[in-house]
């Protein structure tokens, strides 16, 4: 029961704090918006249908713009000593992290909803049949991306190279989850039924969970002093 | 054991690995017979399938000891860690050059995005990153933590992807040796590769022990300028 009060008063910090401010939020919002701008210039659509790409680029403004919000995650906690603060807290290092990639995934979900009606807009995809489905199936995409992303964000902020290790670390890891998570949207939106994309699903669920349990058991590494 | 026994091993390795390299040369270019079908160019899978199967067994070596290095914080497990990710790296490389070589011939292209060639390059990549973790920390104790942390997740990644890209599709030839109903490959081939699976396992001990007897001087002397600054 302790354990979820704390947990949750990270969660409500790390939210009010992005209410108040809205850096991350504005940071990837506008990422988003513009990035479904320029991938619509960069096809040429005499040659491609705008709707059979627009999955994979819904998926790479996710990916682009969810590491320009995530990686700032430790950012204000690595000045003024507040990391310290944190840890030296009663709260478990496990309930810190489970706590973080919440607030994070509160985040990145958000975006990625804003991504999909901006790609729906641009790209004139049309989800309305499925948009059940694709909202879940970007809600465990998001969720394996934020637990893989918020730990390695930890160990890149401890880093002299900062955010820019950031990708080099993640993107490899994140393969499975383009793969099940883009083929998915794309059969979606092309008016197949669930049934065809349910291994994919499952898979992504598989991913997202082994990915918060990995993070949770070795966070306590990344921050210990 | 002591360094100057790990360098007496290293050196044996090393030698019997160098000496069974040539008689893998030896054997793979005028001994075994041409294939069928692929002709001779099918003779560089006895270096390709050994490099993959040491860079394989290298990572995995990594991974373990880096989780163990986390649990019980010995010095030598780190190093035993990143010596075998370095073997790892090498071999790996080893895999995507005779790959690709292999590969312009087979199926006319360099490059495909053939499940087993994807897997060993995004592992090239993920140990890539956990050299750049290391040298990019000033606290040499919280580098070797992070690189621990990379090998570990980059090692239970590996099941996802290669499931993910085996699911994007795939073109590789299917194994020859490692099948329930035992192996398919005629017997020369099969001794041929074998022999250089029991090589290139040789070679990389060799050079790991040697990496890791150079690591633990490095320590010594370390050690030694603190304390005589002391």
């Amino acid at each position: 029961m302790e354990y979820f009060v704390q947990l949750s008063a990270i969660v409500w910090k790390d939210l009010l704090l992005e209410v108040r401010s809205r850096e991350r939020i504005a940071a990837m919002g506008a990422f988003a918006v513009l990035a479904g701008v320029l991938f619509n210039f960069s096809i040429d659509t005499t040659a491609v249908r705008p709707q059979d790409v627009a999955a994979g680029l819904i998926w790479m403004t996710l990916v682009f713009g969810g590491l320009l919000g995530v990686g700032r995650t430790f950012h204000i906690e690595s000045q003024d000593g507040a990391m310290q603060g944190i840890l030296m807290s009663p709260a478990p290092k496990d309930a810190v992290f489970l706590a973080k990639v919440i607030a994070n995934f509160v985040l990145l979900y958000a975006i990625s909803l804003l991504v999909l009606g901006v790609f729906a807009l641009f790209f004139g995809v049309d989800v309305r049949n499925n948009l059940g489905w694709v909202s879940l199936i970007l809600g465990l995409g998001s969720l394996g991306f934020v637990a893989v992303a918020t730990l390695f964000a930890a160990i890149s902020t401890g880093t002299s190279m900062a955010e820019t290790l950031l990708p080099i670390l993640v993107f490899p890891l994140l393969v499975p989850m383009v793969v099940f998570g883009a083929g998915a949207t794309g059969r979606l939106m092309a008016g197949r039924p669930f049934s065809e994309v349910e291994g994919n699903v499952r898979m992504l669920g598989a991913f997202a969970f082994a990915a918060v349990a990995a993070g949770a058991v070795l966070f306590r590494y990344v921050v210990e002093e | 054991m002591t360094t100057v026994g790990v360098r007496r091993g290293a050196t044996g390795l090393t030698l019997l690995g160098l000496a069974g390299l040539v008689g893998l040369y030896w054997l793979s270019f005028f001994w075994v017979s041409t294939e069928a079908t692929q002709g001779v160019v099918q003779r560089i899978f006895y270096v390709h399938v050994p490099a993959a199967w040491t860079a394989f067994l290298a990572i995995g070596i990594s991974a373990l000891c880096s989780a163990v290095y986390l649990w019980l914080r010995d010095d030598r497990l780190d190093r035993a860690a990143m010596c075998a990710a370095e073997g790892g790296i090498v071999f790996a490389t080893i895999v995507l050059t005779t790959g690709p070589l292999w590969g312009r011939i087979a199926w006319g292209t360099y490059w495909t995005w053939e499940p087993r060639l994807t897997l060993t390059l995004l592992l090239w990549f993920i140990f890539a990153g956990y050299f750049m973790v290391r040298s990019a920390t000033d606290d040499p104790d919280k580098g070797k933590r992070y690189a621990a942390v990379v090998a570990i997740v980059g090692a239970l990644d590996i099941p996802f992807i290669h499931l993910s890209v085996i699911w994007f599709r795939s073109l590789h030839p299917q194994p020859v040796v490692a099948k329930p109903e035992g192996p398919t490959l005629p017997g020369d081939m099969l001794t041929t590769l074998m022999f250089g699976l029991g090589t290139f396992t040789i070679l990389f001990f060799g050079f790991f022990l040697f990496r890791y007897a150079l690591e633990g001087l490095r320590a010594e002397a370390d050690l030694r300028a603190r304390r005589s600054a002391a």
